[in-house]
């Protein structure tokens, strides 16, 4: 009775962790479009996703900063990446969404063109960033590869940098 | 070790308290040096102290306050007059008391500091100094004082003495205390002492036998070293029983409560408050949606219930954290009394409202300031004793500090029958100074000469003294007072003396706001430093060196556009009107352009978190009923923004369309060509060429209007052709004049149309100026240079 049960419970346990061995060689992203261009964060760093809202602009900010928005009490600050990124600001549209991220120290809304979706990447399938001229300031933390494509994961510590 | 820090801080905790009403105490036990019960309490705090310290083994602080405990007790059983040379000998180890309790308080240790030549000076006030028709021989004055130093010592020694020792050493005590009073009240009586001095030669005895008694009963115990714990803290309290003045107020019943709590405390009645806002706003549009349905009656006494309670409950939770006033106001006595002998005069300190209560941060704001106002009217306002006499005043200067509830401000004034402020004076000295400019001068009016002390660099002092004369401390006035808010207000009278209000918001946290619209954006303007609104004419504007004005009764003020401060972009107004806030800050005015006022809100501060944090001319943001958020205006950063920002209020006043642009060159001159035909444009694009000045072209007035509208350009005049396809010149004279902004912006039609009846129609649309084709180049070069105030030469321009 008692081997039976442990052998049920095995089971299950396997179940549920199928690949519990290399659970730490997972990293959970979320991806979105920002432009042509696919990015991604860590999941973690996310506190979460919202339809776009009413924001307020903030005098004397740098164009990406859009302004100040109200989330549930707090008052967040509001970055447009397209114009972070240098590409020409758009209006938003329905696929339009705030991703607000966070640090120990920051939260920070954040405008994305499209979520696409949760990518499960193994640690050894994301390489370094590019080398560039300006390694102390790019944003990107590393390069995913994934089937055909290509996956830029970005520093969200660097996005909550202020930089003005 | 836990236990002694917990000690410890309660040590520092009465201490401080008892400190605090000291002060006072001693200036106004030099008034009525006779008064038994002042000295009592003066001496029970010393005495209070030197216990306490002595059994945390502070031995720099018992040391001290054991020497002034003699003096004190001497004067005590009247065997000392306390003059003002022993006051200062007095006064200058409580300083040094007061110090070495901090020193305790930030590195739990009495070291550092230099007591030594203070207690010489004291113990000779003990020995020598002693007054000679006190009948009491001198050495009788160690004797009186034993008793109590050797107690408070021998109480340390406890721990290492044997029982029998103990027993002993209090017998010895016991006996030397009696003979000591019975001696002492013999030498009194015999002295024939006044009949005042008899209950204290009776009540010193009691009052010392009954401190003996703890000390008596505490050593039997056998476990030896609780003992003296047991001892040196009860022996304060009994004395404090024992005495014969009641204690100046009823004790309270209070709980100490750690601040952090509180604002915890604060921060939650904050989000009620938006909560409320919120609910309010809810329910205003449910009514408006289900007028006459039964659940709304109930719904508006829900509401109006939670609105009702949480402005009840942020009121009290605010009081919690109100103190009185007195707090601050206690250490004004002593510093005016050592200021008066410093500088030689006399000043007298009429101190009411101390009971008034104010927010603990904003009370721990407000002493420095206070310090300096009051340093400068003891300094500067009040007049030596001569001139005093010479005008037919009392020799005795009066300084008052007086502090009132007003609404929802405090007001701290600050008086005194000095010789006043000269504002003529005050300007020369700022000309000499190089603080303002001659033409600033000119337009100055009382009040803002007033305002100038507040310069930083600016005195009125010939010559740098302790007390002032640097320019410093007044500027830290302002600076303070713009931290909390608050608003200065100066009026003074020469030779009659010169009145200082403080006003200041009660609390900071949550506040009333005045919202003001421009454009589609709010921004929120914290009333308290709104003085008034006004609505006025568009033509009440003047420039004066480049910047806006207006006249407001008798004062001048400037105003900027709040679209200029936060870069909102100006799309037209036709607005003949305009609503100027009127903002005033410690001593400084300014007027604020807005488009609309809204309305009056209270709102809760909240931060816009790291990365947006300290922008420019925001405090903050606020959360609005509808879920919004607000920006909060930071009316001190403000202020000085006002100073740099480019100002184009006056483009828009329309006094004259380049006068608030610095032309430095001759391309900074804008003018816009407008005509269908590309020859035409081109032609008097050539025309004008040599003058150097920047072209814009468009090809009809619908185009024109547009570039006008976008606002990127600001231009200096506009040449119009009058047969245009979809817009003809006349129409976009007419469109253009209807905006307020191009009221004076110069039109010139050129055109071919030479009839009478056409020039009409010009000067009615508008128009101020009619060429006709053809025309030479230098007519055309000459009507533009003469509209747009053209001031180079060709010369240079080519």
């Amino acid at each position: 009775m008692s081997d039976k049960l442990q052998d049920i419970i095995n089971k299950q346990h396997n179940q549920i962790n199928p690949d519990e061995e290399n659970i730490d060689d997972i990293v959970q992203l979320v991806g979105f479009i920002i432009g042509e261009e696919e990015f991604s964060v860590p999941i973690l760093s996310i506190q979460e996703i919202i339809k776009p809202i009413e924001w307020t602009r903030v005098p004397r900010t740098p164009g990406y900063v859009l302004g100040v928005f109200n989330l549930r009490g707090t008052v967040i600050p509001l970055i447009d990446l397209r114009l972070k990124f240098g590409l020409p600001s758009e209006k938003m549209t329905e696929n339009s969404r705030f991703m607000v991220m966070k640090n120990d120290t920051e939260t920070a809304g954040f405008v994305i063109d499209r979520l696409t979706e949760a990518i499960r990447l193994k640690k050894h399938e994301i390489g370094p960033a590019p080398e560039t001229a300006m390694q102390e300031k790019t944003m990107i933390e590393g390069v995913g590869k994934q089937n055909d494509k290509i996956l830029t994961i970005l520093k969200v510590d660097k996005l909550l940098e202020r930089d003005f | 070790m836990d236990e002694f820090q917990e000690i410890l801080q309660d040590f520092l905790i009465e201490s401080f308290e008892l400190i605090e009403q000291l002060d006072q105490d001693l200036v106004e036990l030099e008034n009525s040096p006779e008064d038994l019960e002042l000295l009592n309490r003066i001496f029970r705090v010393a005495h209070t102290v030197k216990g306490a310290s002595s059994f945390l083994n502070f031995d720099v602080l018992t040391h001290l306050t054991h020497h002034m405990e003699d003096v004190l007790n001497k004067a005590r059983h009247g065997e000392l007059l306390l003059d003002a040379n022993i006051m200062d000998v007095v006064l200058e180890s409580i300083d040094l008391m007061k110090a070495l309790l901090t020193t305790i308080r930030d590195t739990s240790k009495d070291e550092g500091i230099e007591v030594e030549a203070c207690v010489v000076r004291l113990s000779a006030i003990t020995n020598g100094d002693a007054p000679v028709d006190v009948p009491v021989p001198e050495a009788a004055a160690p004797v009186v004082e034993a008793p109590v130093v050797e107690e408070v010592e021998d109480e340390l020694d406890y721990e290492n003495m044997s029982e029998d020792d103990v027993e002993a050493e209090i017998e010895r005590l016991l006996n030397e205390r009696q003979a000591s009073d019975k001696a002492k009240r013999d030498a009194k009586i015999a002295a024939g002492e006044a009949v005042p001095q008899m209950p204290d030669a009776e009540e010193s005895p009691a009052e010392e036998s009954k401190a003996e008694e703890p000390a008596a009963a505490a050593p039997p115990p056998p476990p030896v070293s609780p003992a003296p714990v047991a001892k040196t803290t009860a022996e304060p309290k009994v004395e404090k029983k024992a005495s014969p003045a009641p204690v100046a107020t009823t004790v309270e019943q209070t709980i100490r409560v750690d601040v952090k709590r509180l604002d915890h405390l604060m921060n939650l009645i904050g989000e009620l408050v938006l909560g409320k806002n919120r609910l309010i706003k809810i329910n205003d549009d449910v009514e408006e949606r289900y007028e006459g349905e039964e659940f709304l009656e109930e719904l508006n006494q829900v509401v109006s219930i939670v609105s009702l309670v949480t402005t009840d409950l942020q009121i009290a939770v605010m009081k919690t954290r109100m103190l009185p006033i007195g707090k601050v106001f206690n250490k004004f006595p002593r510093m005016i009394r050592d200021l008066s002998r410093e500088l030689g005069k006399k000043i007298e300190l009429e101190i009411s409202g101390e009971e008034t209560e104010l927010d603990k941060s904003i009370v721990e704001e407000i002493g420095d300031p206070l310090v300096h106002i009051i340093r400068n009217s003891c300094d500067h306002g009040v007049e030596d004793i001569e001139a005093r006499l010479a005008s037919g005043k009392s020799e005795t200067g009066i300084i008052g500090l007086k502090a009132y509830n007003e609404g929802n401000h405090i007001v701290i004034q600050i008086t005194d029958d000095g010789a006043g402020m000269d504002p003529d004076r005050l300007k020369m000295i700022a000309l000499d100074k190089g603080v303002i400019s001659e033409k600033e001068a000119d337009i100055m009016g009382d009040k803002e000469a007033f305002g100038l002390i507040f310069r930083p660099g600016f005195s009125t002092a010939a010559q740098v003294t302790n007390v002032s004369g640097r320019g410093v401390g007044m500027d830290v006035v302002k600076t303070n007072i713009e931290k909390l808010n608050g608003i200065i207000d100066i009026e003074s009278e020469l030779t009659k003396g010169t009145v200082m209000k403080l006003k200041i918001p009660l609390t900071l946290a949550i506040i009333q706001a005045l919202l003001v619209g421009v454009q589609e954006e709010y921004y929120a303007i914290p009333l308290a430093s709104v003085l008034e609104t006004v609505r006025i004419n568009k033509d009440e504007i003047y420039t004066v060196e480049n910047r806006s004005v207006m006249r407001l009764r008798d004062e001048v003020l400037s105003l900027v556009h709040i679209a200029d401060m936060f870069e909102v972009d100006r799309i037209f107004d036709a607005s003949e009107h305009a609503y100027v806030v009127v903002l005033g800050l410690a001593e400084t005015k300014i007027g604020l352009i807005v488009d609309t006022l809204v309305g009056q809100e209270e709102i809760v501060i909240k931060s816009m978190g790291e990365y947006l944090h300290g922008m420019e001319g925001i405090a903050g943001a606020t959360i609005r009923g509808d879920g919004g958020v607000t920006l909060i205006v930071d009316v001190a950063a403000l202020m000085q923004m006002a100073k740099t920002v480019k100002s184009t209020v006056t483009n828009e006043s329309g006094n004259s369309a380049g006068g608030s642009r610095v032309k430095t060159q001759p391309s900074d001159y804008k003018v816009m060509i407008i005509d269908d035909s590309k020859t035409d444009r081109k032609i008097m694009s050539l025309a004008l060429k040599p003058l150097g000045i920047t072209l814009i072209e468009a090809t009809d007035g619908v185009e024109a209007l547009n570039i006008l509208k976008s606002g990127e350009h600001n231009f200096d005049a506009l040449l119009i052709d009058i047969e245009m396809p979809r817009m003809d010149g006349y129409t976009l004279a007419s469109e253009i004049k209807k905006y307020n902004k191009y009221k004076n912006l110069p039109l010139i039609a050129v055109t071919s149309r030479t009839g009478k009846a056409d020039r009409m129609r010009g000067v009615e649309s508008g128009m101020v100026e009619y060429i006709t084709k053809p025309y030479s180049p230098d007519y055309l070069q000459n009507v533009v240079k003469r509209n747009i105030k053209f001031a180079f030469s060709e010369e240079s321009a080519s």
